[in-house]
């Protein structure tokens, strides 16, 4: 039974609650049956996240709750479940309680409680409702920043939590009736009973202020509406959300702020449920935290792991440094599942948790494999090692990386100078080649980046340039990338063949990179701005233009090579008057070009902090699909094409033409009459 | 008012202007009734499709002339649609197979079975044969050329092949042995001359033979080209005079820009730039194998008879990655920073020894 459950709570690392009792069941080897019942009881509250800091054992959050929703009840529940601190998970006892003591950083939490005080001062109350938007990874410390600013500023935080049961928001009997209906259909009216909740809890946190408790001696009428959980009809139906929004904007009056974690995969809660248009329509605010840093999470964690042994003198073993950057390391981030696992490896019954251990071993491997600064030479079967491995494997999570950080850990290649014995030095002539430690490991990278291979190199070559000071090395290292296209060429060993390809890459230009070759002259370079890859767009241009032309000039009946080369450009200085309107004006785009004018560097579309992966990889460029994916291109090419040339060109040579010929308009528009216009071969 | 390109394409045999000799043949050829698959190949320019088109005309007469373009759908086996493009009279239809790109071994399997099918239906007083027309042959899959020498045998009776193409290195061997090969050189530049004056003549035009010759030489004696370029300088002045600026096409222009500035600044920065031209140049519809054709020319022309060789056997290396990789702008950059790389080498070692 408790094996059971442990492996349930180990592979999904947000039911931190349960965590808890089940250890500490077990340091106090307390009967199971004890251990059993308190989990049923636990059971209850179904959601981990808000609930951890729901907990909260200040007199003044189980009232607030009891005001705001019918969940409470659950709530009163936990609260009575735990009764002496040992139980309590380091994540609840541990909160921080003011600013000194989050581990965010200064100038996020700054930015937040900048928002919080203008939007709750009383002048600016009346103007209409006013919402922040906190994004970031799992575990990022967003809820706590709030919650810490609530306890610091003063106000009450007034939260949405979904309601499991329908039937506890409706008043009447009937529709009771009308869940067990068959003739309704049971999805779509949870789904309406939930938006509607939402929105009428949305209107009574607006109007209405908390009621006052007698124990409640602060009576502030200050408050926020907090949401983190979002009703999944939301998630179908983002517009449904998108609406509510604008009414509460119209007549709200205290600020709202809603919490969305990201994940890195792509499909961002906060993009679907928040995109940048509303966003700016409603003026809604977006902070976006960063995982936490390792050092401010390595002094959460000292600072727990000193108080907590000071504490327990001696049932505790506190794990030594090296551990506890081991966890820092593996959690990526992520103070929260930080600070369980801390408290995991630091339990003292080894023997168990050993064999908990060898039930799922193969499990989470992947984790592991971050490399950390771990002495690898020691021997395996030194029994701190495994124990540290363990932890590692228990406490790791699946790390990810943004794009924006992949691509700078390969184009900036940080380096680790070693010492001379350590490693041999090459021979003499080779010493170009010698490199110091790389820091980085360039295909965990990759593999991180949520990208394929070869599309992360196409970043790569976007991009490379900046970082190499000297023409002998961006030789190489575009020989490199070269080699990398070669790689993949073939069709049916590409699958292979991907991975070689971008390690070629990846591994290329770091290596070519004589400039950042040791570790002690790697500062010169600064930060240089990221961008897009250009040549999808100016690959597919050419295939759209080669197309074009084909389709346009098929009466000359000539190769394409000839008609691209010869006919189009010197049609193009020809004014020859036959030609229809589409011809001419694929002629003023094509066949010129911008002379006498040297180019700056193209437009580029830079590559943000936080940007996903927004272009896809279009297979082998043949498909139609691949314009469905780029949809921010066909909307307007130019932004990102030849400059300014290229639209500046053509209108200018619009100008010019002689007034006998017909205006050149949209090329698309005219290519079905195209086809009915040229019937015959030779006009002669 | 067409191109003169068009206006004055000899349309029969005897009207050609150069390579008598082999016009004779073909017409001795075709005056027995029948004829091999033919595979004509030479340079662009040189008029193979004129020499075809006159020998179709040879064969049917002045119905060949009557063409109508035609846009056909194939489905492949795999349900793929593929849409393609042909020109076709009653006697013969013309198709590039490779706009079909990968699937062009279905394109000419199913258009050469669809036509062969259809027989004459008056063959007393016609051919008993159709002809397929088949251009750029050598840009051909190996698949699709396998496909067409089975092809070729099959439909033998009802239909002849005549195959187009640059360079025959890229047909496979069976096709070659087939085939009649008809190669068509490029005329020479008295030839080139004498076709412009003449055409110049029936414009009623005064072509000063200096232009003429110099017109010849730019263009490299690819006829079609120099028709072109001479219409373009009648348009950019007329009268004509001999010294007159020959226009060139922008593209070539901004070619020679971009080897220029390769040459006269070799970093980084100046990578990004050429970097940016390079992609300027390929939204043109500048197929990526022809800039590189282009810088190479346009670089040899400025560095020392010492690098010459090595840059023409970087070229050759990084165009033949550029025919094997399927992103080409990662092979003109590698070309473009070796060479700077190279040349930036001599330069230095220059200097160093003019110091010392």
């Amino acid at each position: 039974m408790s094996k059971l459950s442990l492996r349930g709570t180990a592979s999904s690392g947000k039911l931190n609650s349960w965590v808890e009792p089940s250890f500490g069941g077990l340091t106090e080897s307390s009967g199971l049956s004890d251990f059993s019942q308190k989990k049923g009881q636990r059971s209850g509250e179904g959601k981990g996240k808000g609930q951890l800091f729901g907990s909260d054992t200040s007199s003044k959050r189980p009232k607030k709750r009891r005001a705001d929703s019918g969940a409470s009840d659950f709530r009163s529940l936990c609260i009575e479940v735990s009764p002496d601190d040992q139980d309590e998970p380091w994540v609840d006892k541990h909160r921080p309680c003011s600013q000194a003591e989050l581990a965010v950083h200064k100038k996020k939490i700054e930015e937040v409680e900048n928002w919080i005080r203008t939007h709750l001062d009383s002048k600016t109350i009346h103007k209409g409702g006013t919402i922040l938007l906190l994004t970031g990874p799992s575990g990022c410390g967003k809820t706590a920043t709030v919650r810490v600013l609530a306890k610091e500023l003063d106000y009450q935080i007034q939260e949405w939590t979904n309601p499991s049961i329908v039937s506890e928001f409706r008043t009447d009997d009937s529709s009771f009736k009308d869940t067990f209906d068959p003739n309704s259909r049971f999805n779509s009216f949870q789904g309406t009973s939930q938006t509607g909740a939402f929105q009428e809890f949305l209107l009574r946190a607006n109007k209405y202020n908390c009621l006052q408790m007698s124990g409640d001696s602060l009576a502030t009428d200050r408050k926020i509406i907090l949401v983190e959980d979002f009703p999944n009809q939301f998630y179908r139906k983002p517009t449904c959300l998108h609406d509510i929004l604008r009414r509460f904007v119209r007549t709200g009056r205290c600020p709202l702020v809603f919490i969305v974690s990201d994940s890195l995969s792509g499909d961002r809660g906060s993009r679907l449920l928040f995109p940048k248009e509303v966003q700016e329509e409603l003026k809604i605010s977006n902070v976006s935290f960063n995982p936490i840093a390792p050092t401010s999470t390595m002094k959460v964690l000292s600072r727990i792991v000193a108080i907590e042994a000071g504490k327990s003198g001696g049932t505790i073993s506190a794990p030594d440094k090296a551990a506890l950057e081991l966890l820092c390391s593996g959690s990526s981030g992520d103070i929260r599942s930080a600070i369980n696992s801390l408290q995991f490896s630091s339990l003292t019954d080894h023997s168990l948790e050993k064999s908990l251990w060898a039930a799922k071993k193969g499990k989470s491997t992947a984790a592991s494999r971050k490399a950390g600064p771990k002495p690898k030479a020691k021997s395996r079967s030194s029994r701190s090692v495994d124990t540290l491995e363990g932890s590692q494997a228990i406490g790791g999570k699946d790390a990810s990386l943004f794009l924006f950080r992949a691509l700078g850990k390969i184009l900036y290649c940080k380096r680790e100078s070693f010492e001379a014995s350590e490693v041999p030095r090459l021979p003499g002539h080779l010493s170009e080649h010698q490199r110091d430690k790389l820091l980085v490991d360039p295909e965990v990278v990759v593999e991180r980046s949520h990208m394929s291979g070869e599309f992360f190199t196409l970043y790569l070559q976007q991009n490379y340039v900046d970082f190499f000071s000297d023409v002998d090395d961006v030789a190489r290292a575009s020989d490199y990338l070269s080699d990398a296209d070669c790689l993949t060429a073939e069709w049916s060993s590409r699958s292979t063949m991907l991975g070689y390809g971008s390690s070629v890459a990846t591994r290329g230009l770091i290596h070519a990179n004589s400039a950042r070759a040791k570790a002690d002259c790697q500062s010169s370079v600064g930060f240089k701005p990221l961008h897009k890859p250009h040549w999808l767009l100016v690959n597919k241009k050419y295939r759209e233009n080669c197309q074009a032309a084909q389709s346009l000039f098929v009466s000359f009946c000539l190769t394409p090579v000839g008609l691209q080369t010869e006919l189009v450009p010197y049609l193009a200085k020809l004014n020859n008057p036959m030609r229809n309107p589409a011809q001419i004006a694929f002629l003023q785009d094509v066949g010129h070009l911008p002379l006498r004018k040297f180019p700056g560097r193209l437009k580029l579309e830079a590559l943000g902090d936080k940007d996903g992966v927004l272009l896809h990889e279009d297979s082998e460029g043949e498909d139609p699909a691949s314009e469905a994916l780029h949809p921010k291109e066909t909307t307007d090419p130019d932004s990102g094409t030849g400059a300014e040339p290229t639209p500046s060109c053509s209108q200018e040579a619009g100008a010019e033409l002689p007034m006998s010929q017909p205006q050149p308009t949209t090329t698309e528009a005219l290519l079905e009459e195209e086809d009915l216009l040229i019937e015959e071969y030779d006009s002669d | 008012m067409s191109l003169w390109v068009d206006k004055y394409r000899p349309t029969s045999l005897a009207k050609l202007d150069y390579h008598k000799e082999q016009a004779n043949k073909l017409k001795n050829l075709v005056q027995c009734g029948d004829f091999p698959h033919l595979l004509v190949y030479g340079p662009s320019g040189a008029g193979k499709k004129t020499r075809i088109m006159c020998l179709l005309r040879e064969l049917y007469g002045a119905g060949v002339e009557k063409l109508r373009i035609e846009h056909q759908s194939i489905t492949a086996p795999s349900k793929k649609k593929i849409e393609i493009n042909t020109v076709a009279s009653n006697y013969h239809l013309e198709v590039n197979p490779s706009d079909a790109g990968n699937s062009d071994r279905v394109v000419i399997q199913e258009l050469i079975k669809t036509m062969a099918q259809s027989q004459q239906i008056q063959s007393s007083t016609q051919r008993e044969f159709k002809v397929v027309l088949l251009t750029e042959v050598d840009r051909l899959t190996k698949d699709a050329q396998h496909a067409l020498r089975r092809t070729m045998e099959k439909y033998m009776s009802t239909c002849r092949l005549i195959l187009c193409c640059n360079s025959m290195s890229k047909v496979i061997s069976p096709i070659r042995s087939r085939c009649l090969a008809v190669r068509v050189p490029l005329p020479s530049v008295e030839e080139v001359c004498s076709v412009l004056t003449g055409i110049c003549k029936k414009e009623g035009l005064l072509l000063p033979a200096e232009l003429a010759r110099q017109i010849a030489e730019r263009s490299g004696r690819n006829l079609r080209k120099a028709l072109l370029m001479c219409e373009a300088c009648r348009v950019q002045q007329y009268p004509f005079s001999a010294d007159q600026e020959i226009p060139e096409t922008d593209w070539e222009v901004y070619l020679r820009e971009t080897a220029n500035a390769i040459v006269s600044q070799q970093s980084p920065q100046r990578l990004l730039e050429v970097r940016a031209r390079l992609y300027e140049l390929l939204t043109h519809c500048i197929p990526p194998e022809v800039i590189m054709r282009g810088l190479v020319t346009e670089l040899l022309g400025n560095c020392d008879g010492h690098l010459k060789g090595e840059v023409v056997q970087m070229a050759a290396h990084y165009e033949h990655r550029l025919q094997m990789g399927s992103k080409a702008i990662y092979h003109l950059e590698a070309f473009v920073a070796k060479f700077m790389a190279i040349y930036k080498k001599f330069m230095e070692d220059g200097l160093d020894n003019l110091m010392f």
